[in-house]
């Protein structure tokens, strides 16, 4: 069906739409691109559309690998949409360079903006205290682990603090081609060592009252060792000193190392790949202090200031985050929810999902939000902290010199901005 | 006699290596494609899987937008081939019989714009071409891929013309044809291989190229088979199967062009071979 | 027609058949192009409209102290240098190989000109594949054969990583050698070698003096393109190693990419740019001057 339908489109000529005399063209896209994904926002969409007859979306999906190098060019040559899927590291870079429409306007008069949980608006306001975005759905890590090895290597339970987790994964990294944990040390690997540095310390305080990094405490830095010696003790493979996001998911549901951290949304590739019984979810680990930080991340819709159909724009995004769009939405790409109410949503009553609620009931565990405030995150993140902690790994940085390079990326970034 | 052998054998041997070198990670394409996802990672190392299917191969042909990507490819890479095969054919054919003033400032040219990454000028270009309405347009990139091209194909023909004696059309112009005439009634002809060779080689290059598909074409109307590949990769997986089954796809109008063509590429940079 | 409009005629001649070329060039490339070049003496950041101002020589200044820029650049040449060479030479091989006549040379030719064929960004992914331990059949087969000491994927150690990318290259370039090479082998006329022969040259004798020299313009347009596309290419190495383990395989061109779209720093990205063209250009003269030497050393 398809094919005839492409061949149809293709034959009628190169960017011909169809015409409608009043039709409003609004321009969606999407950066976290995946075909199921794409599937179930065209339907939401498409509710939109049968609201507003004469509107209609035109979606463009990004390829997800270049999507940040792609939305960036677009941008900067003037070929901006109306609404924009908007990932929390991203945000900084967009908002604070007055590219992004301020929502606050439109929430004032929303009928669900009560029921929004808290987080979703404090997070949203992230920048300038201004809602900037309108997040879908949140991220928080927990532990996945693989049943099958941990049996084999003659583990009973998931690991709960840090000791125990260096010990599971000496216990199955003994096994021959086996490894304990699946380390992420391309790009990306930034929340785990702000998890394993922020479990050390004991706090997920990222600056000192006058702007300085905490990264230089002793704490950061004994966390930050801990991840490095896991890596030099062999209890990661060594090529995870590359490794990315498909790479560590693909390492862990092919039975190589047994351990990961990872957002909810990883369940979607995983459980594709296992079988139900030979893996578990259990919260993340907690630290000396008696506290677990797994990082929180979001994404969310964003409206361009550029945009000349904001009322309709606000709209659309009222639709993606609205109910029950946004519990469709939800379930499809495998998010916590944003809605106080969502909690009791037969969605979230699969018991794959218990370790993560388990995580946000938990009054120990306090889910770290990153500086993604600050307009160097985005660079941070994708370039300086892979580059860095590869150092390390290999053993030509120490922990100590890591955490003061980083320590003055972040200072120089808190101190001016703003 | 013996050194006879020796020297055969050897000759067999090394092209034997050579043949086995260019092959093995086609070979590779081709056991990725079509191993099912199962046994992708369980059965990595083997040679071949213990057993094949054709999923990949299918999915990609009816339910992904892959015959659209292939289609728009052809059409970019057709028209690219035409208009350089053209300009360059008149390009080379004149830096050949001529020498004029500037000619060693356009050649210089020509060299320099090979020689500046082409990541630079992504922006510059998205920035020149949007106001005209050319991004997110196969024509665009026709037009972008034709200037890239241009130079490299211009040297080819320059030397398919280098082997075709002066004396042919100054033959015929004695005779009272114009330049262009003779040009077009008996030099051209003795070229069709070199232009053939040309075409094809031009084809290739645009076949293959990603980051201006990437970069100034958005919707996937517009959208070559490099930046489907892309699609392959997303968060929810990598279908690596199913990427390698659309990559062999791909290969397939690449490998029969270039296999048609390098003979007459060989042929037509011969120069000087008529002369002798 | 009068005597001076035919001259006129006649000498516009020649530009009428360069001006598709030339109007295409300028109006695509060189307007972006100088465009790219201006960004490396403003501050251009891709996201933020207000920037653009003019800073002079500034990124020159930081690129002459910048430490992660001479390791790219280190690795360029090694990039570079490793990848043209050992292209060349088997490319080289091939050629006198496919030189000689014998039974099934057209369809051997046909085979192994075809990795040329493969999309870079494909042939990236497929080498990366064929190092990777859990997937690929490399790292056993190093390991048996002891050119390896272990079967772990040589793209994660630092001071093996950027063998990946020069192989790919190397599998991806030889063909563009051999092709190039075959056709001006082909073009030496064969009466040269009887002649040499006759007069007792030996086989290396007659490569010298008489395949060398004929060969070298040939050698040195193919060698010089294909340096500078290698310098400027940055495909394999993102797609195998995305510069890493710890910039270890950033290259200038990857480098170049890295500011561009990741710091957003157009202006810096620029600048680097800019000084990686006048050393391509240098070299290119240095090149070009080449075959002139060999011959003179020959007479």
């Amino acid at each position: 069906m398809r094919p005839a339908l492409w061949l149809a489109a293709g034959a009628l000529g190169l960017g011909l739409s169809p015409s409608a005399e009043a039709t409003t063209t609004l321009k969606l896209v999407e950066v976290i691109t995946s075909p199921e994904r794409t599937e179930t926002l065209k339907s939401i969409v498409k509710t939109f559309e049968d609201a507003n007859p004469d509107v209609r979306v035109e979606i463009t999906s990004l390829p997800w690998g270049p999507s940040f190098e792609k939305l960036a060019t677009m941008v900067a040559a003037g070929d901006t949409p109306d609404v924009v899927e908007m990932p929390d590291v991203w945000l900084a870079l967009y908002a604070n360079n007055a590219a992004l429409e301020s929502l606050e306007p439109y929430l004032k008069t929303w009928p669900h903006t009560g029921e929004l949980n808290q987080r979703t608006l404090q997070l949203g306001r992230v920048v300038r205290n201004t809602a900037y975005m309108l997040p879908f759905g949140f991220y928080l890590r927990a532990l996945y682990y693989n049943k099958k090895l941990f049996a084999a290597a003659g583990v009973s339970a998931p690991p709960r603090t840090l000791d125990e987790f260096v010990a599971v994964s000496k216990k199955v990294s003994s096994l021959p081609g086996k490894y304990g944990y699946c380390l992420r040390g391309g790009a990306g690997g930034v929340n785990a060592w702000m998890m394993f540095g922020a479990l050390a310390n004991g706090s997920d305080v990222f600056f000192k009252t006058d702007g300085s990094s905490t990264f230089t405490d002793a704490g950061w830095i004994k966390g930050f060792a801990t991840l490095a010696d896991i890596y030099k003790s062999r209890l990661a493979p060594k090529d995870s000193v590359n490794w990315g996001y498909n790479d560590v998911i693909a390492g862990f549901y092919s039975g190589t190392c047994a351990m990961i951290e990872n957002d909810p949304d990883a369940l979607i590739a995983i459980a594709e790949r296992m079988k139900p019984d030979e893996y578990g979810i259990a919260p993340w680990i907690k630290g000396p202090s008696g506290k677990s930080f797994p990082t929180i991340g979001y994404t969310g819709w964003s409206m361009f200031a550029s945009s000349k159909h904001k009322e309709l724009a606000w709209k659309l995004i009222a639709t993606l985050d609205g109910v029950p769009g946004n519990l469709v939405w939800n379930r499809r790409i495998g998010a916590l929810p944003i809605y106080t109410t969502a909690a009791k949503d037969p969605l979230y009553a699969d018991p794959r999902l218990k370790g993560w609620f388990d995580e946000l009931n938990d009054p120990d565990v306090v889910p770290m939000v990153m500086p993604v405030d600050l307009r160097v995150w985005a660079l941070f993140a994708s370039s300086i902290v892979p580059r860095t902690s590869q150092s390390l790994l290999l053993g030509q940085l120490t922990a100590p010199e890591m955490a003061q390079q980083w320590a003055q990326v972040m200072t120089k970034a808190k101190q001016t901005q703003k | 006699m013996l050194r006879r052998t020796l020297y055969w054998s050897s000759h067999y041997l090394l092209i034997g290596l050579y043949v086995l070198f260019a092959l093995f990670p086609l070979f590779w394409l081709i056991k990725v494609a079509l191993t099912p996802d199962d046994l992708l990672y369980s059965e990595g190392i083997r040679l071949w899987p213990s057993h094949t299917s054709w999923d990949h191969f299918r999915f990609v042909l009816t339910h992904s937008e892959f015959p659209l990507f292939f289609r728009n490819s052809l059409i970019v890479s057709s028209s690219t081939a035409v208009t350089v095969t053209l300009v360059s054919g008149a390009c080379g054919y004149g830096l050949s019989r001529f020498s004029f003033r500037g000619k060693p400032l356009l050649v210089a040219l020509m060299l320099i714009t090979q020689m500046f990454p082409l990541v630079m000028l992504v922006a510059p270009m998205f920035r020149l071409l949007a106001p005209l309405g050319l991004t997110n347009s196969l024509t665009g990139l026709a037009i972008v891929y034709s200037a890239f091209n241009a130079p490299f194909a211009t040297f080819l023909m320059q030397s398919f013309f280098d082997a075709i004696p002066r004396e042919l059309e100054e033959a015929a112009m004695i005779d009272g044809a114009t330049r262009f005439g003779a040009f077009r009634r008996i030099i051209l002809p003795l070229t069709l291989p070199g232009i053939a060779a040309t075409g094809g080689f031009v084809f290739t290059a645009a076949w293959s190229e990603l980051l201006f598909a990437l970069m100034l074409n958005s919707s996937s109307q517009a959208s070559t088979f490099p930046v489907g590949l892309l699609s392959f990769v997303s968060k929810f997986s990598v279908d690596f199967g199913q990427m390698m089954a659309a990559g062999v796809l791909a290969l397939i109008p690449a490998c029969l062009f270039f296999l048609l063509i390098q003979r007459y590429l060989v042929r037509g940079l011969t120069a000087g071979a008529v002369k002798g | 027609m009068s005597a001076v409009s035919r001259r006129l005629a006649i000498g516009a001649e020649p530009y009428l058949y360069i001006a598709p070329v030339l109007i295409v060039i300028v109006a695509v490339m060189l307007v972006p192009l100088s465009v790219g070049l201006s960004y490396a003496f403003r501050d251009i950041q891709l996201l933020d409209p207000f920037s653009g101002g003019y800073v002079g020589f500034d990124h020159f200044r930081e690129l002459k102290a910048d430490r992660n820029f001479r390791a790219a650049l280190f690795n360029t040449l090694i990039w570079a240098g490793a990848s043209v060479a050992l292209q060349f030479i088997f490319g080289l091989i091939l050629a006198l190989l496919l030189n000689r006549e014998f039974p099934g040379r057209r369809l051997v030719q046909a085979l192994v000109f075809l990795p040329w064929a493969v999309p870079t960004f494909l042939v990236g992914l497929d080498w990366a594949w064929l190092f990777n331990p859990v997937v690929g059949p490399l790292p056993g087969w190093l390991f048996a054969l002891k050119i390896t000491h272990d079967t772990n994927n040589l793209l994660a150690d630092p001071g093996t990583a950027l063998i990946g990318p020069i192989v790919a290259s190397i599998w991806w370039g030889i063909p563009f050698f051999a092709i190039t090479n075959l056709a001006a082998l082909q073009s030496i006329p064969k009466d040269l070698y009887e002649a040499a022969s006759i007069d007792g040259a030996g086989v290396f004798n007659q490569f010298r003096s008489i395949t060398l020299p004929l060969l070298a313009p040939t050698l040195a347009i193919t060698i010089l393109l294909r340096t500078v596309w290698i310098a400027n290419f940055a495909d394999l190495i993102v797609v195998m190693t995305n510069g890493g383990p710890a910039d270890s395989t950033q290259t200038v061109a990857s480098y170049i990419f890295t500011v561009a779209f990741r710091r957003l720093d157009f202006g810096y990205a620029s600048s680097i740019a800019a000084v990686l063209l006048l050393l391509l250009f240098v070299y290119a003269l240095a090149i070009l001057s080449l075959p002139r030497l060999i011959v003179q050393r020959q007479s």
